[in-house]
């Protein structure tokens, strides 16, 4: 399998959201609690001693991951060829039925749901539809510091090492997320 | 049909190339996908580099387009201005009135009783302002103003010290500098052209030290700095002046550059030495005024002084205060000081522009080179031409305006500053004033937002008689217009935009949808209005394209306008990065500054003679009656700021959902400030003096000096029934005032914090 994973440079993340706005629009999803990636910020110290960080967290395609395991219907797979895990939202039989069990098992709160009753489970793919086209995902594509980056997660690697450390990221090396990250010092 | 500029996608969804044309700091490059005539979708430049990629704001542009709030037909007020009630009437209804009234008005007080309230919310060269001002043009003119609220310290100081606002280097160059010190500027939310982020971050990974000097711990501070110098408000001159000190005490400075290249240096230092006034502005002095360490400021003063290159980037923020343009003046000179001007990694500050596709048609290409005569006859045509204004042509000048002033403040004596439009109105000529106002033509702007003092702003709008604006949302000043002409968005029209600040490209602007409900474009509200008006025939009943290629016609930079046309952008190739003012100091025999001297004037003789006591011929530090040390702060002990965030474009793009989750509207206190006022984060807080009451929540946060509050510009004001405003609009605190050189005090009022009332919003902001 040719893993697909994340980059991400904390180091030039200005906060900006265009990522996540990209995102939304992209993918047509309204202003409320589903963000397929999210932009948390991260602040530290007492004035003016003061650090401050921002990190994207989307769905992170863990290797192995504990929300294919958790989802009690096999909504959520993880593709043969390319290790992105996606959901089939036919097969989810919801939030309320379920109980958040994606959710509960996931580090990084990547399964989302709307404030709909019974809302199902979405989150990002990765852009399928435009990486079945060979384009670039929407938010690599929009990021105006160009601290994003998608690929196979070896060519990630050799481009940008193989660091997952950054400020408000935990790692966890038993599912194994697949994602290089630059920290901000 | 397939239009020839359009791609097809393979699901028959075309995608337009257009661009974002509000006045942010950008201009960038949108891509359209449309489906069945509605926009579905929107990318940004992902074609060759450097791409122009849109921000979260560009982003969002389809919820502006789509949102139910748009005005869908024209209307006419039927209640008390202000309230908001209005009644649907036609276009031929709507117009008429429109031409009725201005010629009424016209007749009866003349032209001059005309005020033409422009603004920036478009940025297309044919939208917006643009048509609106060629009709009133043909009409006999109108009265109009002087003064950019963004830049106007920032202006009259690179005219005075530079006498041109090509003062910027390209971007790309700041890999040359090895140190960058970012004053007052926050280009990761005010972008500053796009793509200066990326190169901050690029020249920092290149090993560029950088240094954010700001009351807040902006994201520029906090992500492109190594290190941040929080500094109190308004007190930017007193650290320069400082820096100037030790630079001379400690003879850091270049002399050689000092003696080739610039006037009246001597002035400068008899004033920073304490000779003129018997105080030395010594770190200790500075340190007192600005509450930065003298430490800190001889430290940042050796550095920048002997790591050369190095690029001091005043921004226009801390010009946006009560005598701004002593600061823009005094960072100007510390530039010169150092010899830091002309030279790749270096930056001259001034105004900053670093390229031509601004300035208007003919004077691309054509830059004038060396001293200017005082009064160019250049500037005085003979006779009127189609763009100039009746009302003020061959006016005399205003006595405090330089020589040549350009960025709309063109010296008549008949304009006004755009921040005294209010007392203008209320006074009139016996006040003083060049003109009796009867009525307002408003396009481009939420005026009442964003100008100061709204409270006096509704008075002198409740003093009108008439008031007709081109408007897409109903905007606070859009409430107080007898007519609302609904104009349509850039989406649904062809336009060019020309970059911010003035970058090598230029957006085409491919109209994507046809207008939506019953709304127009400028130019065509413009052209059936000037019918009205009794116009024969102009350049408004033209087609778009037409006049477009007549506006870039004289550009010898957009050398294949079909393509330009096509792509929805065109990327201008230089062959190095531009650097301000390197002919002058390689070859100043035969390229002279384009000032009166012919060097860059630290001491300007122009303005001596103007002797006007605020408005020194060096770069000074004065208080005033808002600053922290004035009487007033017993009564009101803080500071407001109301500096721009990443979520909106002064008050466009306001209430877009997608926006507004980004950053909720919040005025930010330190904690320090918030627990003597038993505030807690997320409380409700009114921020209050004597102009007026602005009740929000409260974020606090270290990110904020103590002793300051922070409203960010822009939201919009929603007053109650007792006049408090619950929208946290920032201009109904400031004041409508503005110093000799033109700024606007922004920046510059005095507040007091008062708990409203508790709030659960803990969490959310």
């Amino acid at each position: 399998m040719n893993q697909i994973g994340f980059y991400f440079d904390q180091s030039r993340c200005t906060g900006c959201f265009t990522c996540s706005v990209a995102c939304k629009d992209w993918h047509d999803i309204p202003a409320g609690p589903v963000n397929w990636i999210r932009v948390k910020s991260f602040e530290k110290g007492k004035f003016p001693n003061l650090f401050l960080a921002y990190l994207t967290v989307a769905c992170n395609h863990c290797a192995d991951p504990p929300c294919v395991k958790a989802c009690p219907t096999n909504a959520i797979t993880k593709r043969e060829k390319d290790g992105i895990v996606v959901i089939d939202r036919e097969k989810c039989i919801g939030k309320d039925e379920c109980g958040y069990k994606c959710l509960k098992v996931c580090p990084w709160d990547s399964p989302q749901f709307s404030n709909e009753l019974n809302a199902k489970m979405e989150k990002c793919d990765l852009c399928l539809d435009r990486l079945e086209k060979g384009q670039q995902t929407i938010c690599v594509e929009a990021c105006p510091m160009y601290a994003l980056d998608v690929g196979p997660i070896e060519v990630l690697q050799g481009k940008y090492g193989n660091h997952i450390e950054a400020e408000g990221f935990l790692n966890n090396d038993k599912i194994k997320p697949s994602i290089v990250l630059k920290p901000k010092k | 049909m397939i239009d020839e500029n359009v791609d097809v996608d393979e699901d028959s969804e075309k995608v337009v190339n257009t661009g974002c044309c509000h006045d942010c700091g950008g201009r960038c490059v949108l891509k359209a996908h449309v489906k069945n005539g509605k926009i579905i979708r929107i990318e940004t430049d992902n074609n060759e580099e450097p791409q122009i990629r849109a921000c979260a704001r560009g982003r969002a542009y389809r919820q502006r387009v789509y949102s139910e709030k748009r005005l869908k037909y024209p209307l006419r007020r039927v209640g008390e201005r202000g309230e908001g009630n209005f009644e649907q009437i036609s276009w031929e209804e709507a117009l008429s009135h429109v031409a009725t009234r201005i010629l009424e008005i016209k007749e009866k007080y003349g032209n001059s009783a005309i005020l033409f309230v422009s603004g920036g919310g478009n940025q297309g060269m044919l939208h917006g302002v643009t048509p609106v001002g060629l009709m009133l043009n043909l009409i006999g003119g109108y009265t109009r103003y002087w003064g950019i609220p963004s830049y106007e310290g920032a202006l009259f100081a690179s005219m005075a010290t530079y006498g041109t606002i090509m003062t910027g280097n390209a971007r790309n160059d700041l890999l040359n500098s090895k140190l960058i010190i970012m004053w007052g500027w926050n280009p990761a939310n005010t972008v500053w052209d796009p793509g200066t982020s990326l190169w901050l971050a690029k020249a920092r990974e290149n090993g560029t030290k950088i240094v954010a000097i700001d009351p807040i711990f902006t994201d520029s501070a906090a992500i492109l700095a190594d290190e941040w110098i929080a500094i109190r408000p308004g007190t930017d001159t007193a650290m320069l002046l400082a820096m100037a000190y030790v630079i001379i005490t400690e003879k850091l400075q270049n002399q050689l550059f000092i003696d080739k290249y610039t006037v009246g240096f001597d002035h400068y230092k008899d004033y920073v030495l304490g000779h003129e006034d018997g105080q030395p502005k010594t770190p200790s002095w500075a340190e007192e005024i600005t509450t930065v360490p003298a430490k800190i400021i001889t430290k940042l003063a050796r550095e920048y002084a002997t790591n050369k290159p190095a690029a001091l980037i005043a921004g226009w923020g801390p010009a946006r205060t009560t005598f701004g343009e002593q600061y823009s003046r005094a960072a100007n000179v510390l530039c010169a000081i150092t010899g830091n001007i002309g030279i790749n990694g270096g930056y001259a500050s001034g105004f900053m522009r670093a390229y031509y596709s601004r300035e208007s048609g003919g004077s691309v290409g054509k830059k004038k080179e060396g001293p200017i005569k005082q009064m160019d006859e250049k500037y005085k045509p003979k006779k009127p031409r189609p763009q100039d204004n009746l009302v003020d042509f061959n006016a005399p000048p205003r006595k405090e305006a330089l020589y040549k002033l350009r960025g709309g403040t063109n010296p008549a004596s008949t304009r006004v500053h755009f921040n005294d439009y209010y007392n203008l109105i209320l006074q009139g000529t016996k006040g003083g004033y060049p003109a009796d106002i009867k009525m307002a033509y408003i396009c481009g702007t939420n005026r009442l937002n964003q100008y100061s003092n709204v409270n006096k702003g509704i008075k002198a709008l409740k003093s009108l008689e008439f008031i007709v604006t081109h408007e897409q949302f109903m905007t606070p000043t859009a409430k107080f217009a007898d007519i609302i002409l609904p104009a349509n968005t850039f989406m649904e029209r062809n336009d060019i935009a020309v970059p911010w600040l003035g970058s090598p490209y230029y957006i085409y602007l491919n109209k994507a949808i046809d207008s939506l409900y019953e709304s127009k474009s400028d130019l065509e509200i413009c052209h059936e209005l000037s019918k009205k008006l009794g116009i024969k025939s102009s350049l408004l009943d033209l087609p778009e394209d037409q006049i477009l290629q007549i506006f870039t016609s004289p550009r010898k930079d957009i050398t294949n306008y079909k393509k330009m046309k096509k792509d929805g952008y065109y990327k201008v190739e230089v062959q190095e990065p531009f650097v301000a003012f390197k002919k002058q100091i390689e070859d100043p025999e035969n390229y002279p500054f384009p000032t009166i001297s012919g060097k860059i004037e630290i001491y300007c003789e122009h303005i001596a003679e103007k002797n006007i006591p605020l408005m020194p011929a060096i770069p000074k530090y004065f208080s005033h009656e808002e600053h922290y040390d004035s009487p007033l702060t017993k009564k009101y002990p803080l500071q407001l700021i109301t500096p721009h965030n990443k979520r909106r474009t002064h008050s466009s793009l306001h209430d877009l959902p997608w926006l507004e989750e980004i950053e909720p509207h919040a005025a930010w206190i330190n904690p320090i400030d918030a627990s003597i006022r038993n505030v807690r984060n997320g409380d409700i807080i009114d921020v209050y003096n004597d102009r007026g009451r602005v009740r929000i929540p409260a974020k606090i946060t270290d990110r904020i000096s103590p002793g300051v509050v922070c409203v960010y510009q822009g939201a919009w004001y929603d007053p109650d029934e007792n006049g408090v405003d619950r929208g946290g609009c920032a201009n109904v605190l400031t004041k409508d005032s503005y110093s000799p050189g033109g700024s606007f005090p922004m920046n510059s009022a005095l507040v007091e914090v008062n708990l409203y009332h508790k709030n659960d919003l803990e969490g959310n902001l």
